[in-house]
């Protein structure tokens, strides 16, 4: 498997590609993380003015960015929330778009075997869609490291946090955010992502059969079977790449 | 739609959500980081990091809001193969995702929906 190597002896290179200081390789991952930043900031003002609109207070509305870091959870907990819907369906329904975490993370723990508690438990609190396809991006090149992941989920809360601020105590004068092409922040950061992780034949077959996975989907409700919106990542990708594990068995 | 939401709710669905997430991102990585998985799970996590991508960017670009909206006319579709030849040409990661946007705010004026 050349191409995104699960096997423990690159788990070890992840510290073996370590010549720098650890603080040098923290500012790396904090340098690589710089986009996610800049994306994270407009669209976390768009979360603070609209979790103000719904009576959340500015210091409620930044500790639920700091503390959840999960930006289609929290607007989804919004709608719900300003929907009328009760305390545990707003939790079921944040956690069900979450559970592509548990993905992520299982990805990741291939690559976290010698990294210990703090450092560990502070990765898996920055994960995000971007934050792991970043560093799952920068493992293949073998330029990750514990310390760099770290930087980059440093200054991706960073811009979460901070947007969700400036946003919150500007809500008035903002307005409505998305004039600012805010609603194209994330569809940009995936589609640069999704090229930066097809790196060969496979995964661009992978990665378009996901896709079409995930726009067929919501198709299978003419025929009666719902298939809730915040399912569709899940059932398409775990589909995806269960297809592409058994396609391509052969080519590993 | 409600304007105002108790404080009460407002301060259980954030520690909530801040329990619950950080649970589904951390179990994994505490739990299976420190087994052998095998052979036919490691290749097929090979492959969710991609197909996570593909299947975002599908839902993101032709279905914003959760709507399907006809590519030709998408102010979405053609921003983000702005934003990939960007990306393709430039490498730079930065540069794609602010020209994706600056592309978006202008096609969105110009096709008038979006």
């Amino acid at each position: 498997m050349p191409e995104l190597d699960l096997n423990p002896t690159d788990a070890a290179s992840l510290h073996a590609a370590v010549a720098q200081p650890r603080s040098a390789r923290f500012m790396r991952g904090v340098r690589l993380g710089i986009p996610i930043f800049l994306g994270y900031m407009p669209v976390g003002m768009a979360f603070g003015v609209l979790a103000r609109t719904l009576g959340f207070s500015t210091l409620e509305a930044v500790v639920c960015s700091a503390t959840a870091i999960a930006g289609a959870g929290q607007f989804i907990a919004l709608s719900l929330l300003a929907a009328g819907g009760g305390v545990w369906p707003t939790l079921a329904a944040t956690s069900v778009v979450n559970l592509r975490y548990l993905l992520f993370g299982t990805t990741l723990s291939r690559y976290l075997r010698d990294v210990r508690f703090p450092t560990s438990a502070w990765l898996a609190f920055t994960l995000t869609d971007e934050t792991f396809a970043v560093n799952i991006a920068d493992q293949r090149k073998h330029t990750a490291s514990a310390a760099s992941m770290a930087g980059v989920g440093a200054i991706s809360w960073a811009g979460w946090v901070l947007g969700t601020l400036i946003g919150a105590t500007g809500a008035a004068w903002i307005g409505d955010p998305g004039r600012w092409g805010v609603d194209f922040a994330m569809p940009a950061m995936f589609t640069a992502l999704f090229i930066a992780l097809a790196e060969n034949r496979r995964h661009v077959i992978t990665g378009i059969a996901a896709a079409a996975i995930a726009l067929a989907l919501p198709l299978l409700g003419r025929l009666g079977i719902e298939v809730h919106a915040s399912c569709v990542i899940i059932v398409a990708s775990m589909g995806a790449a269960g297809i592409a594990a058994v396609v391509f068995a052969h080519e590993d | 739609m409600k304007t105002e939401l108790a404080t009460a709710t407002i301060l259980a669905v954030i520690a909530g959500m801040a329990v619950a997430n950080f649970t589904l991102r951390f179990t994994p990585i505490a739990v299976l980081s420190r087994m052998e998985l095998p052979r036919w799970l490691t290749r097929w996590l090979s492959y969710v990091p991609i197909s996570v991508m593909g299947a975002l960017v599908a839902n993101e670009v032709f279905r914003p809001g959760g709507h399907w909206q006809e590519p030709v006319t998408s102010p979405y579709v053609w921003a983000a193969a702005i934003t990939g030849v960007v990306f393709k040409l430039s490498k730079s990661f930065l540069g794609a995702t602010l020209a994706g946007i600056g592309a978006f705010v202008v096609l969105r004026a110009v096709l008038g929906v979006g």
